[in-house]
């Protein structure tokens, strides 16, 4: 009995491609049955996400089951599996199966490398492929191998630390100065794409309330409606100032909006509490004089990709280090079927 | 009789074992933090420290038949058992191995002291006639300093970060392990005003002890150091300080006032 893997990923397939194939959540049990019932696989387990969907499955003989398995796939989605289309699938056998689910739990195969979200996401994908009947001895023990070498993959390198997009690096700062979000307010001003995201992702962690501050009030409600929080007229975020402790701006205008001058004038108000400034626009919002006030640490555009870009370059570095640890833990494993 | 009791000369011994663990916490701590990592162990280094600095206490307040705090080297072991100690209370609050980093030292410094010969009295004298307030007015004292050095301790840490933060200097393992900045304010505050209360319990106990010289350089000293903590907290209170004057005024008001010590 053997092991194979048939899938396509972001690097071998457009995302024309892989919407086609992409299977959703609740399917993917029965995605799973159907590769026993249909392709005749003695076991299956389908993993399905944005970036990739890939067909975990053993049988006798590798060359019939993959056959198989296409053919019930082209039936299934109703395409013509010529050279081109079959061109984006990628085919593994025994120990590269092995090797590349420890790579994809570990977020060494992810856009994002070293992204934590897959791990969540294969191992529902095991669980409803257990639940529906369709593992045994060989694909269960494949998976709980791979999740145990992807902790410990994660403890012992690297990979997964530090920021790596302009929205965490802003999150992670936050945190720095302020601790759990809880008790921090966010005020935005401008309410365009970027300081949406970046807002939303300190809601996410906690944050107590936001204030939207725009030139369109209209459009203050209802980013302030769609974030839970509350709009703010532009002529008043000054009087904002003195309660939030954070703010992300974002405006389309062409000169600063924030001056020194505001934020002096709010600081007794403040108790001069520690106060976050995250500038997102270009040209810039906030006059660099505010970042030399005593209790403002103000970020810019620049500095926040920067930050992220050395944290992507950190994670490269470990590659190395996590594919040894793959190895060398597969070595140490006896799996059936490889 | 005293010069025969098992635990003479055992004093010193406990003394210079606790500052040996508390430099492996500080070494361990801080090779730790080199790394990126955070170390649990720095935290039972310190533990065996602290027992250490009670086995030195407990012998040292038989030899005396009182609380030792007489003289230099028994107020630094003191004080540097009494900063170990709010440093083991109060550091689950923060991340406990990383203030270890910083206090550890701290400790080292104190005990290294009253380790240079002829600071620590080798045969103490008995304390003869003993009283409240004055046993009172010492240990309160020397708690208040306890609280207030680590208090120091957490405004130097805040230093370090509120540095990295402006510079934006953030790829250090010290600047990935550092509490975040309000949660250092908040514990500095919270030790101004416990080691503000120790010393105003210390100070009215000062001025209830009986008196037996007429020298006027400690208590004024004292209350010179107990108005400056009390002006400090009152102007955090009611009109607030940033966080980087806070600390700073912490850590100069704390390493001034040792010079009470200096009255002893």
């Amino acid at each position: 009995m053997e092991i194979l893997c048939l899938g396509l990923n972001h690097r071998t397939a457009p995302v024309e491609v892989r919407e086609r194939f992409a299977v959703s959540i609740s399917q993917q049990g029965k995605a799973a049955q159907d590769l026993i019932t249909q392709a005749e696989a003695l076991e299956g387990v389908v993993i399905s996400t944005c970036n990739r969907t890939e067909f975990y499955f053993s049988a006798e003989n590798a060359q019939s089951a993959f056959r198989l398995v296409e053919k019930h796939l082209a039936e299934t989605i109703q395409f013509e599996l010529d050279s081109s289309m079959a061109a984006h699938f990628y085919r593994l056998e025994k120990a590269a199966v092995a090797q590349h689910l420890c790579r994809v739990v570990s977020g060494l195969d992810s856009m994002m490398l070293g992204e934590t979200e897959i791990f969540g996401q294969v191992k529902e994908a095991y669980r409803l492929a257990l639940e529906s009947g369709t593992t045994g001895g060989v694909l269960n023990k494949l998976f709980q191998r791979a999740f145990g070498i992807g902790k410990k993959v994660r403890t012992e390198t690297s990979i997964q630390e530090g920021a790596t997009s302009v929205g965490s690096v802003a999150v992670d700062l936050a945190e720095k100065i302020f601790g759990h979000l809880k008790h921090s307010e966010v005020m935005i001003l401008g309410a365009g794409e970027m300081s949406r995201v970046t807002a939303q992702s300190l809601v996410s962690r906690g944050a107590r309330s936001i204030f939207v501050a725009n030139r369109s009030f209209d459009r203050a409600q209802e980013l302030a409606k769609e974030m839970g929080g509350s709009a703010v007229r532009f002529d008043d975020w000054q009087k904002v100032l003195e309660r939030v402790d954070v703010v992300i701006s974002s405006t389309g205008a062409p000169h600063a909006i924030v001056q020194r001058a505001d934020v002096e004038q709010a600081r007794r108000a403040r108790k001069y509490r520690p106060l976050f400034f995250i500038d997102i626009a270009v040209p810039r919002d906030i006059d660099p004089a505010v970042g030399e006030i005593e209790e403002v640490y103000l970020y810019d555009i620049d500095a926040l990709e920067q930050l992220a870009e050395e944290a992507r370059g950190r994670r490269q570095l470990q590659i190395d280090e996590c594919e040894r640890i793959i190895l060398s833990e597969l070595a140490k494993s006896k799996l059936p079927g490889l | 009789m005293l010069g025969e009791a098992p635990w003479m000369g055992m004093d010193r011994w406990f003394l210079i074992a606790a500052t040996l663990l508390a430099a492996v916490g500080a070494v361990w701590g801080i090779a730790s933090v080199h790394r990126g990592r955070r170390s649990r162990a720095t935290v039972f280094w310190i533990m065996a420290a602290f027992l250490c600095q009670l086995g030195f206490l407990s012998v040292r307040g038989q030899m005396r038949g009182a609380c030792p705090l007489v003289g230099t080297g028994e107020i630094l072991a003191f004080l540097a058992w009494s900063l170990t100690l709010f440093y083991l209370l109060v550091g689950p609050a923060y991340r406990i191995s990383l203030l270890g980093v910083f206090t550890a030292p701290v400790v080292v410094i104190f005990q290294g002291f009253a380790l240079i010969p002829g600071v620590l009295a080798l045969n103490p004298t008995r304390v003869i006639g003993g009283n409240a307030w004055h046993e009172t007015h010492s240990a309160m004292s020397v708690l208040a300093y306890g609280a207030l050095a680590l208090a120091a301790v957490a405004g130097v840490m805040f230093l370090v970060l509120d540095r990295q933060l402006k510079e934006q200097h953030l790829k250090s393992g010290l600047f990935r392990n550092l509490p975040p900045i309000r949660e250092l304010l908040t514990s500095l505050e919270r030790l101004l005003w416990l080691g503000g209360a120790l010393l105003t319990v210390g100070i009215v106990a000062g001025f209830l002890m009986p008196r037996t010289t007429l020298a006027l350089g400690h208590p004024i000293a004292a209350v010179v150091v107990w108005l400056s903590y009390l002006c400090l907290i009152g102007i955090q209170r009611v009109r607030g300080l940033t966080g980087r004057r806070l600390s700073l005024s912490t850590v100069v008001l704390f390493l001034l006032s040792l010079v009470v010590f200096a009255f002893v």
